[in-house]
């Protein structure tokens, strides 16, 4: 990561630190709604890989805020949704390995039977492939120059993939938490909340799937391959 | 575990030419036959298409030139495997030499060993199997048990090795033996590049639940090797072998062995298939397209040098249970008797039976979710 984009991500952190109980005042204070404005225009002149991070970050603290809309404009909110479930995701992750690492029964810490442990893996496999996706939907987004319609098989194969992790990754998260994660007052529900509404929103899987596989068989059997290579091809060359 | 950042995938040169180039040589070179070898392709013999390949310069790509290489980047070489596995081509015959056993007699062979064997790897004429798995060490590699005892004229050896893919068209074998007598587990092991027609060797056919025969046992009967057979250095075994599995494990094989039945299923489904078709189409392509950033990260990380044993893990995991869930899933939404002859049937079969070795082979997925857990700093 540059050096400019961690500073951003430690401002981030910093301004939703304290949006989670002062609200968007922090957020707007901190110009992130000019994320996006070229510097020429008095903004901050990022590119899709800082609303990448940065809503990664949002979706972890402060994913109850409306700052994907302050941030990405319209067309691009299910991109922007895929950042937000991908640092939700690694929050739920973190939390569960926290606990089954602290948490003892039968003696011993939870994350030393073996059980666990394979549910867990499963469950990480699930949050590195979201955020691999919107990774590279990221540099999609870069190289099209935002361009929703050129990055419409990103956005199709990672909002379809995000939504897919999500069934696998709130319920392993809640299982190896057993009663402790579902109480209000616990950490938890605050992030698998809102990936279960996120699962539907700016189009749910049977949307994607429909939308993407329409696309694709158009592009017929061998077709696919080539459309899929050409693109990243193209990524790496511009 | 850190979150998971996208290494760049950057070969140099222009990759998009590479592509094409490799396309044009397969259109002209690639066996028409039976469209049932194109899936799980690295599993089809063809010595015939390997030395050809070979010839082309697409074996051994990384290999200095002084040993018949191509002083090719590891990302070039991950260009050309991709495309010759979403081809279905039959690559079986070099495919462990060419991934592991060049690149490792590279690292850690003598000039010797280097000059002997990695001209013909690079042609695409010398074939290696990998000696690892014993009857009492499979997931527990640890337990090996094989033994090679060092004399005045070389390596003894004796011990049996099983699940060896390929023993018996290969003319080499890399194997994981116990060198120092009374070692236990990990401590003691050393890497023992064997010619496979050494007297006192034999090798005898397993054959699968397909009806294939493409792994073997291997039987060592007072073999002597020479004392140049050790590969690296003596005792150092556990940790070689580790470092090539991470080659082994993140490679784009690990989710294109079931391309062949995709592009079937979109041929048959033609341009206008019915919804529960295209849904289908539209989350097998999501799968894919993630898995490939995934595993193209990675191998950008192994060619900068890292070790990305857990991602590469991830890789696995997730590529073993997309292609397992394919056939399955298939089968689930399309109407196809057992017997179809039509390709899409054929492809059908041929993977449902053949996609349970997919999570065995190349470490189990208990194995491979271990290692995962490890990683994220459980146990």
């Amino acid at each position: 990561m540059s050096a400019a984009r961690e500073m951003l991500c430690d401002t981030a952190r910093a301004a939703f630190a304290e949006a989670a109980t002062a609200g968007m005042t922090p957020v707007e204070e901190a110009g992130f709604a000019l994320l996006l404005v070229p510097e020429g225009e008095g903004g901050f002149g990022g590119d899709w890989g800082d609303v990448n991070a940065v809503l990664q970050i949002a979706g972890a603290m402060v994913p109850d805020l409306p700052i994907a809309a302050r941030i990405a404009p319209e067309g691009l909110q299910a991109a922007a949704t895929i950042s937000l479930m991908a640092g939700a995701m690694g929050a739920a992750l973190a939390l569960s390995i926290e606990h089954v690492n602290t948490r003892q029964q039968f003696g011993r810490p939870l994350g030393k039977f073996q059980a666990v442990q394979q549910s867990l893996a499963v469950m990480a496999c699930e949050v590195r492939a979201v955020e691999a996706a919107a990774a590279a939907l990221a540099a999609r987004l870069d190289v099209v120059g935002r361009d929703p319609v050129a990055a419409d098989f990103e956005i199709a194969a990672a909002k379809l993939r995000a939504n897919r992790a999500v069934g696998v990754v709130t319920s392993i998260a809640h299982q190896v938490h057993g009663a402790i994660g579902f109480t209000r007052e616990y950490a938890l529900n605050r992030v698998t909340i809102p990936l279960m509404r996120w699962r539907g929103e700016h189009g749910n899987d049977a949307h994607w799937a429909a939308r993407l596989g329409r696309q694709v068989a158009g592009l017929g059997g061998q077709g696919l391959w080539a459309a899929m290579t050409e693109r990243s091809d193209k990524n790496r060359m511009l | 575990m850190q979150g998971f950042a996208l290494y760049p995938f950057d070969p140099p040169g222009d990759v998009a030419a590479l592509r094409g180039e490799l396309r044009g040589w397969l259109a002209a070179n690639q066996p028409t036959g039976d469209i049932v070898a194109r899936a799980n392709c690295w599993a089809s013999f063809d010595p015939d298409f390997s030395r050809a390949l070979g010839g082309a310069g697409y074996i051994g790509m990384t290999l200095p030139s002084r040993y018949g290489g191509g002083d090719r980047h590891p990302l070039e070489r991950y260009v050309v495997i991709e495309e010759l596995l979403a081809a279905g081509a039959p690559v079986g015959a070099h495919w462990i030499a060419d991934r592991q056993t060049g690149p490792l007699i590279l690292r850690y062979g003598s000039e010797e060993q280097r000059q002997r064997y990695l001209p013909g790897i690079a042609r695409g004429e010398l074939y290696a199997c990998i000696g690892l798995s014993e009857p009492g060490a499979g997931s527990d590699l640890a337990a090996v048990r094989t033994a090679a005892r060092e004399t005045a004229d070389g390596w003894r050896i004796n011990g049996q090795k099983i699940w060896t893919t390929g023993a018996h068209l290969s003319h080499i074998m890399l194997a994981l033996v116990r060198t120092e007598e009374g070692s236990e587990r990990n401590a003691g092991l050393s890497q023992l590049l064997i010619d496979l027609d050494t007297p006192g060797i034999t090798i005898r056919p397993i054959i699968d639940m397909a009806g294939r025969h493409d792994f073997n046992e291997v039987f060592f009967d007072d073999v002597l090797v020479p004392h140049g057979a050790l590969v690296g250095e003596r005792g150092q075994g556990w940790k070689q072998v580790t470092a090539e599995l991470g080659l082994e494990r993140s490679g784009p094989e690990r989710y294109l062995s079931s391309h062949a039945l995709l592009v079937a299923l979109i041929d048959a489904a033609g341009p206008d298939p019915a919804p529960p078709v295209a849904a289908l189409i539209g989350e097998l392509s999501a799968e894919l397209w993630t898995l490939r950033q995934l595993s193209m990260s990675t191998a950008a990380k192994l060619a900068a040098g890292e070790d990305p044993m857990v991602e590469a893990s991830v890789v696995k995991e997730l590529g073993n249970a997309f292609e397992q869930d394919m056939p399955r899933r298939v089968q689930a939404i399309v109407d196809c008797p057992w017997d179809d002859a039509s390709d899409l049937g054929r492809l059908l079969r041929a993977l449902l039976i053949a996609s349970p070795s997919f999570s065995l082979r190349g470490g189990t997925r208990e194995v491979i979710r271990g290692i995962i857990a490890r990683g994220l700093g459980l146990r």
